[in-house]
């Protein structure tokens, strides 16, 4: 499941292991800087560069996924 | 102490489009602007905007008119910008990014705005019942019709060109304004002191709002150069780093952190893009040099850092230091150096007279730079415009607040504030603007934001609540705050307490605060 590795990067770029499926990314205190870890980490572990825009748009583990998964990315 | 900038001589109307106009006329089929898959000439660039000038004026939008822009970054926003400046007007950049009700806020501190311009994915934001508000793609077969010939304004150098909103200390951001004069005497000093030309390509990876932005925007349009924009409206890292690895680009301007990040992706892709650049132009925020010192000794680094150091009242930047000639073991901080043309940096006591060279005050900018003042009213920061006698005669100055002092090498050092304003991620940031947005959320009895820092250094915010009830959630709050602010002004971190510390003198003890978060919360580390 593309989710639960998505998750997994958005624990540790947030260093925080409390987050759900539904959190919003800002909420959880968030920030640009953090985003680029996660797109880097996106780009380095699932081959899949997501547009900064779509990670604004798409703020939690759930709509990041399907974003993901609607881009045909590998899940290897 | 004074450190005066070298005088250069500007033309009798120091107007900046009118060096962009120039570059149309010698060069007309040199690629101006490219973004995404599209690009336009320095000639159909030169005529849409004198198009969307002769509406503006039709619209009795001309000299001295106030035009806001609330567009992504596009093509079409530098027809905007040029078109704004030929009909004799100013601009005033609204990031789309911005909440709305942050926009709302910025607009109704705007007097006399006479239009806005928007585009379908950000007329919501801004949609008026008071300003008239127009899409820019539903103008486009009203502006065919018009001449693309320059319309006869008589625009000088004391024309205001653009006013950027920046903190205040009331909680009320201040519209800040730069005149012609000031921001053709910035582009002409970077480009003749740097080297700059035709061939100094620009990716611009700032945000529309920022004061820094509009340099990045017209450098290259000054130059003749081409200007690179992100199809993004967020800064995207992966794209950038695309665009400077395929395109001739030579030169970023941008804030500290952002530099940190691009440094950083780089390092971490075995990029060399970065370090094939001409320049990387930057500052805003205090430097941490050690987070690009392994990066600057690669091996074929021929990329030259300037640190920089302004504030947008006198047209952005005041001062460069090439960071090569910074030495660990010599400076505890980085340099910001010398100033730029016909720029004096004035280090004064707290009566406004001249300390003794290398002792501590107050950076007051005097010279051709020194803007037009803030557009919304008075207030206490108007009166930061002011006059300082020096050698006897009165001289108009800014006081910036900045503290600093002049080393041994002639260079400057910004060692801090004189008051609690704060710098994050390049913004300027006044807490009591966050304590208001704080105190009007459910739950909050009282707030207050102070500075701290986090392991690695950098600056960040933190929020000490004193909830009416219940203690507060930080999540809750968070969310709430991202409704109202930037999320640049969004503390990291929301502290509950039982009282908020007060000085002698009645106001929030911030010291104090951040002296007890710290005995409290010493072991743990803050998300970067």
């Amino acid at each position: 499941m593309i989710a639960e590795r998505v998750l997994s990067i958005w624990c540790r770029e947030l260093r925080r292991d409390d987050i759900s499926v539904d959190d919003n990314f800002f909420a959880l205190g968030g920030q640009s800087v953090i985003m680029a870890g996660i797109q880097g980490a996106f780009i380095d572990e699932l081959d899949v560069e997501v547009p900064m825009d779509q990670l604004f748009l798409n703020p939690t583990v759930s709509s990041i996924s399907a974003y993901i998964e609607s881009m045909g990315a590998t899940t290897s | 102490m004074i450190l005066r900038g070298k005088r250069v001589a500007l033309p009798p109307d120091p107007v900046v489009h009118r060096r962009f106009e120039a570059h149309a006329r010698t060069t007309p089929d040199a690629v101006a602007v490219r973004w995404a898959d599209r690009e336009v000439s320095y000639a159909e660039l030169d005529v849409r905007a004198n198009r969307f000038a002769h509406l503006l004026i039709a619209r009795g939008h001309g000299r001295g008119a106030r035009v806001g822009l609330c567009l992504d970054y596009s093509i079409d926003l530098l027809v905007a910008i040029l078109g704004t400046l030929k009909a004799g007007a100013a601009y005033v950049p609204l990031d789309p990014a911005y909440p709305e009700a942050r926009l709302r806020l910025l607009l109704g501190q705007v007097p006399d705005l006479a239009m806005i311009v928007a585009s379908p994915a950000t007329f919501a934001q801004v949609e008026s019942a008071t300003v008239e508000v127009v899409v820019f793609e539903e103008l486009a077969d009203y502006l065919d019709g018009l001449a693309g010939t320059a319309p006869d304004v008589p625009v000088t150098g004391d024309d205001v060109c653009y006013a950027v909103f920046t903190s205040g200390s009331t909680g009320t951001p201040k519209l800040t304004a730069v005149r012609h004069e000031g921001w053709f005497n910035l582009l002409n000093w970077l480009m003749l002191e740097f080297g700059l030309d035709s061939g100094s390509d620009n990716l611009v990876v700032s945000a529309f709002g920022f004061d820094l932005s509009q340099r990045s925007l017209m450098m290259p349009l000054f130059c003749g150069a081409t200007q690179h924009l992100l199809a993004s409206r967020n800064f995207d890292a992966a794209m950038a780093y695309r665009l400077l690895n395929r395109h001739g680009i030579r030169v970023v301007h941008c804030a500290s952190s952002t530099l940190y990040l691009l440094v950083d992706w780089e390092t971490a892709r075995k990029g060399d893009a970065l370090t094939r650049l001409d320049y990387v132009i930057f500052g805003g925020e205090a430097l941490h040099v050690e987070r690009l010192a392994n990066w600057m000794r690669r091996e074929g680094n021929t990329c030259t850092l300037l640190h920089q150091y302004g504030v947008a009242e006198c047209t952005d930047v005041a001062s460069s230091y090439d960071l090569a000639g910074y030495r660990a073991g010599e400076h505890d901080i980085a340099p910001v150096g010398r100033p730029a043309y016909n720029t004096d940096l004035h280090i004064v006591d707290e009566h406004l007279r001249g300390v003794a060279a290398g002792e501590y005050g107050e950076i007051c900018i005097a010279g051709t730079s020194v803007g037009a003042g803030y557009l919304n009213g008075t207030g206490p920061e108007s009166e930061r415009f002011t006059t300082i006698e020096v050698d006897g005669e009165p001289r108009r100055v800014y006081r910036t607040g900045d503290r600093g002092h002049v080393d041994a090498n002639g260079d400057l050092v910004i060692a801090g504030r004189m008051d609690a304003q704060v710098k994050v991620r390049g913004m300027r940031i006044d807490p009591t603007d966050i304590e208001r947005a704080l105190g009007r959320l459910p739950g909050v009895r009282q707030a207050a934001v102070a500075v701290g820092r986090t392991d690695s250094g950098d600056v960040e915010l933190i929020a000490f609540l004193v909830p009416t009830g219940d203690e507060l959630a930080e999540d809750d709050v968070r969310a709430g705050l991202l409704e109202t602010l930037p999320r640049n002004m969004v503390p990291a971190r929301f502290v509950n307490t039982a009282r908020i510390p007060l000085s002698p003198h009645g106001k929030v003890d911030r010291p104090a605060l951040i002296e007890e978060f710290r005995a409290n919360f010493a072991d743990s580390g803050t998300p970067a």
